[in-house]
């Protein structure tokens, strides 16, 4: 049923007689259509989805679209009902849900003009080869730096992930902690994968002994926009927005970084096929591609002719050389999540305090050399034990095993308990090694 | 005494006050006061948190802290009207949606309404009696089945003025459609008022003005106080907050916007915003708690609001910004834009009470003449009347991402625009700046945009 529109102006003395001719006029204009109302379920922020809520409506004044804003398991929650909760479109950062939401058949199949839109990224598949969902934006994971907070404190910028575990980062770091922000088990996972399961752990153990955790997504990049900390483990956009800005603020793409993809598809149940094909165009069109690009997205397109005539400081992660990243393996990576928060969470968040007084030792005691063999071994040792990780890398890659952790709510607590209680004999014996060299936490 | 003593040497070295924020950049209106201490820094930042959430619909696995989005709402967070804590964004000289804005709605006639859709028993006599049908204002959205209201679009009347030295000034008139209404007609009597998000700075310091102060103003300059429902002590107060200064403060205001505007009940006003008639809203409501935005949020959103700091001046030793403010007083703009008033008892930094701010309002209404008229009362605020905006910050709007859309429906695109939309009480100080010559009417703007 067609609505009406209906004008409204000010009655103020003047402006009645006006009211009452806009009024009449707009009685007299035929009837409009029905807006037809897109519904667009997200997890990109307003300042975003608001630029290409107005371009799109702009371009196309029958439609309003509608953004209904979820996080990943919402958002699969929603999407995986039999009607889906009447979506159109999902569009949104999550590895993970994309190939669930089409192994289940909750997809339509997009038309893609490969030649603009490589869906890749050098090795790395970044859109989805049998072509129901494609990459919209890359986003680059490292360290938030603020250079003048560095040099006053005399701090060199990292360049790879493991200097981040210097003793001279000491309370330099702040990072985010996996269970409460959105894109840390990526970023965490990056690091996994680039080092290796084992040594990923042991270093994101000592790296999170020189941090602070912080429980916002935001938290990171505003510590060192706010010079409350030179360092920050953030996604690239949170720091590239606030130099945008103005703010002091750098990011350092770390060597072996990696550049993860947030996608747009059309859902299997729409009933606005046409108006969310053009949504899905327009976000992947060269002009909606440059909207990501503004001060305060400050977004890296995953269609390489959008760099065209970008500022300098932007960097293409298609024309950076193949060994400035490695190929990321979403395949692996999606399925993880579920176990890097979990491990988080029991390895690094739950005893922080402990796993800083740790590494503070371990850093004190490795700075009186020349150390004997006995203590260089001792001193390995604890090394090993404070960054242990309690389950091996071969579970770590084993589907069957990670399904386990598919539903962070539902995760067998006997396991999680024997993890804590094997964390905690080694870090037990750890400080006992420690002591034993004359240098207990 | 350390703390006093810290800020009056920030003073001395930044030549910005304590609570003035003097970086020029995209967080010049995101900054708080100088001197917080680390629990209100922590309050501040978690409150800036919830002032950019988007708000979600409940239950939720991913956002049980942030659920009860709508079920009718305009937007999904604060920050996305009041963009960058500044002002919004009116839609350009082409017309569309208004998107940062909200269309009241009310009807004619009433001196008492009841706070529509909530606690029956709160009458806030005064108030503009809320429509039967879609409530106090237009909510564009509604969650997943429940019709959003319809949409206000806005077309633009073009035209020019012409200035006494010749100089050409386009001018534009909005004119309000509302689209798709989903539940009926508006009635022809229906009162409406375009409403465009104005910044959030400085709002913390005009709170702890001492109201005598703002009384004795007004018998300077014609103004008149707006006297409130207080939903709290249920008792009148002063109005200072809202564009005809109808909340008597912040923390009413600030769960006011989330009630309105995104559809997130509190403490002071529990339950959700449907009417009678809005049965699908009624529906999605049913089971959701009577208190959305948690007591313990409400305060850190109230701590981020009130620690926010105004940009502080620039080119304060400028020839023509000199000249521009003695212009500015000549032509009478200074005698309800006052430059100077004095802090109270301000609870975030005891040591700025005595202090003087320079936010160049009164805080009072006035009669700003027919074109700026939306003919329609708020308490004791009369169909033409606007409360005083604030000055500050006035030259930086549009500069780091925010809006330059000036007056209460963002209709004006410069200051001068702005300045010769002024009618009523404030027509003397318009037409003195339209007899301006150009070199005083640019060192006029050129002081403006100091502020």
């Amino acid at each position: 049923m067609a609505r009406k529109t209906q004008n409204h102006t000010n009655p103020s003395r003047r402006s009645v007689l006006l009211g009452v001719l806009a009024a009449s006029g707009a009685l007299a204009r035929p009837v409009l259509a029905q807006t037809a109302t897109l519904q667009v379920v997200t997890s990109f922020p307003e300042e975003l989805t608001t630029r290409y809520e107005q371009e799109f409506e702009k371009a196309h004044p029958g439609a309003h679209v509608q953004f209904v804003w979820k996080q990943s398991r919402d958002a699969l929650e929603q999407l995986l009902r039999a009607d889906q909760g009447g979506a159109d479109v999902y569009w949104a950062p999550s590895l993970g849900n994309f190939p669930i939401l089409r192994d289940r058949g909750a997809l339509r199949a997009l038309e893609v003009d490969r030649a603009v839109l490589p869906g890749k990224l050098g090795a790395q598949q970044l859109s989805d080869p049998s072509g129901f969902f494609e990459a919209y934006d890359i986003a680059g994971y490292g360290v938030a730096i603020n250079p003048a907070l560095l040099a006053e404190r005399g701090l060199k910028t990292p360049r790879a992930w493991r200097d981040l575990a210097a003793p001279a980062y000491a309370g330099q770091i702040a990072m985010p902690i996996a269970s409460k922000v959105g894109f840390s088990p990526a970023l965490y996972d990056i690091v996994l994968q680039s080092e290796g399961w084992e040594e990923g752990w042991r270093l994101l153990s000592e790296i999170a002994g020189n941090a602070e955790l912080l429980a916002q997504g935001a938290g990171p990049a505003g510590a060192v926009k706010e010079g409350r900390a030179p360092l920050g483990l953030t996604i690239d956009f949170l720091a590239l927005q606030a130099r945008a800005n103005g703010l002091p603020v750098d990011f350092v793409y770390p060597q072996r970084a990696a550049f993860l993809p947030g996608h747009v598809a059309i859902l299997a149940k729409t009933q606005h096929y046409d108006l969310a094909k053009a949504f899905v165009d327009f976000t992947l069109s060269r002009p909606g591609q440059r909207l990501m690009m503004e001060t305060d997205s400050s977004r890296h397109p995953a269609r390489p002719d959008a760099y065209e005539g970008k500022p300098a400081s932007t960097i293409d992660p298609f024309a950076l050389p193949a060994s400035a990243s490695f190929a990321y393996d979403a395949e692996i990576g999606r399925r993880r999540p579920g176990l890097v928060v979990a491990l988080f969470e029991a390895a690094l968040n739950e005893p922080h305090a402990k796993t800083v007084a740790l590494w503070r030792a371990i850093h004190a005691a490795e700075a009186k050399r020349p150390l004997g063999g006995e203590a260089a071994a001792a001193l390995k040792e604890a090394r090993r034990l404070a960054g242990l990780v309690p389950v091996p890398a071969r579970e770590a890659a084993d589907p069957a095993f990670l399904e386990r952790f598919a539903n962070r709510d539902a995760i067998d607590p006997a396991l999680t308990q024997k993890w804590r209680a094997e964390l905690d004999a080694a870090r037990t014996q750890a400080r006992e090694l420690l002591a034993g060299v004359g240098a207990a936490p | 005494m350390r703390r006093a003593l810290a800020l009056v040497c920030l003073l001395v070295l930044t030549g910005a006050a304590p609570y003035e924020n003097a970086a020029l950049d995209g967080e010049a209106f995101s900054r708080p006061i100088q001197g917080l201490n680390p629990a209100q820094s922590k309050s501040f930042r978690a409150g800036s948190g919830l002032f950019r959430q988007a708000w979600v619909i409940g239950p939720s696995l991913d956002h049980p802290d942030v659920v009860g989005l709508g079920p009718l709402y305009n937007r999904l967070s604060c920050i996305a009207c009041h963009v960058k804590n500044g002002r919004g964004a009116a839609p350009d000289d082409a017309g569309g949606v208004a998107r940062a804005m909200v269309l009241r709605l009310s009807k004619p006639g009433a001196d008492a309404g009841r706070i529509a859709g909530r606690d029956p028993s709160r009458i806030a006599f005064g108030a503009p009696l809320p429509h039967p049908v879609y409530g106090a204002q237009l909510n564009p959205e509604g969650v997943p089945g429940v019709p959003g209201e319809g949409r206000a679009v806005l077309r633009y009347e073009l035209f020019e003025t012409k200035l006494a030295d010749g100089t050409i000034v386009a001018m534009r008139r909005p004119r309000v459609a509302v689209e798709d209404l989903a539940y009926g007609p508006l009635e022809p009597e229906t009162l409406t008022s375009l409403r465009n998000a104005p910044p959030v700075f400085g709002l913390g310091l005009l709170e702890t003005v001492p109201e005598a102060e703002i009384v004795a103003l007004a018998a300077q300059n014609g103004g008149r106080a707006n006297y409130v429902f207080d939903i709290e002590s249920a008792a009148t107060k002063l109005g200072r907050f809202g564009l005809k200064a109808n909340q008597p403060g912040l923390k009413q205001q600030i769960a006011n916007a989330f009630a309105e505007d995104i559809g997130i009940s509190s403490s002071l006003f529990p339950g959700e915003n449907c009417t009678p008639a809005e049965t699908a809203c009624l529906d999605a409501a049913k089971g959701a708690p009577q208190v959305e935005l948690t007591p313990a949020q409400l305060a850190e959103v109230l701590d981020y609001i009130r620690a926010l700091a105004p940009p502080a001046r620039r080119d304060l030793g400028d020839a023509r910004v000199k000249r521009g403010e003695a212009l500015f007083e000549a032509s009478g703009c200074a005698a309800c834009h006052r430059e100077t008033l004095t802090l109270g008892p301000f609870a975030p930094l005891p040591a700025l009470e005595g202090a003087q701010i320079h936010p160049y309002t009164d805080l009072l209404l006035h009669d700003m003449g027919d074109d700026l008229a939306d003919g329609r009362g708020d308490f004791l605020a009369g169909p033409r009347d606007w409360r005083t905006a604030p000055l500050w910050g006035l030259g930086l709007a549009g500069k780091f991402g925010d809006a330059a859309n000036f007056l209460h429906d963002g209709r004006a695109r410069s200051i001068a625009e702005a300045i010769l939309w002024h009618g009523g009480e404030a027509q003397a100080a318009a037409d003195a700046f339209r007899k301006l010559g150009a070199p005083e009417r640019e060192a006029l703007l050129t002081f403006l945009d100091s502020l």
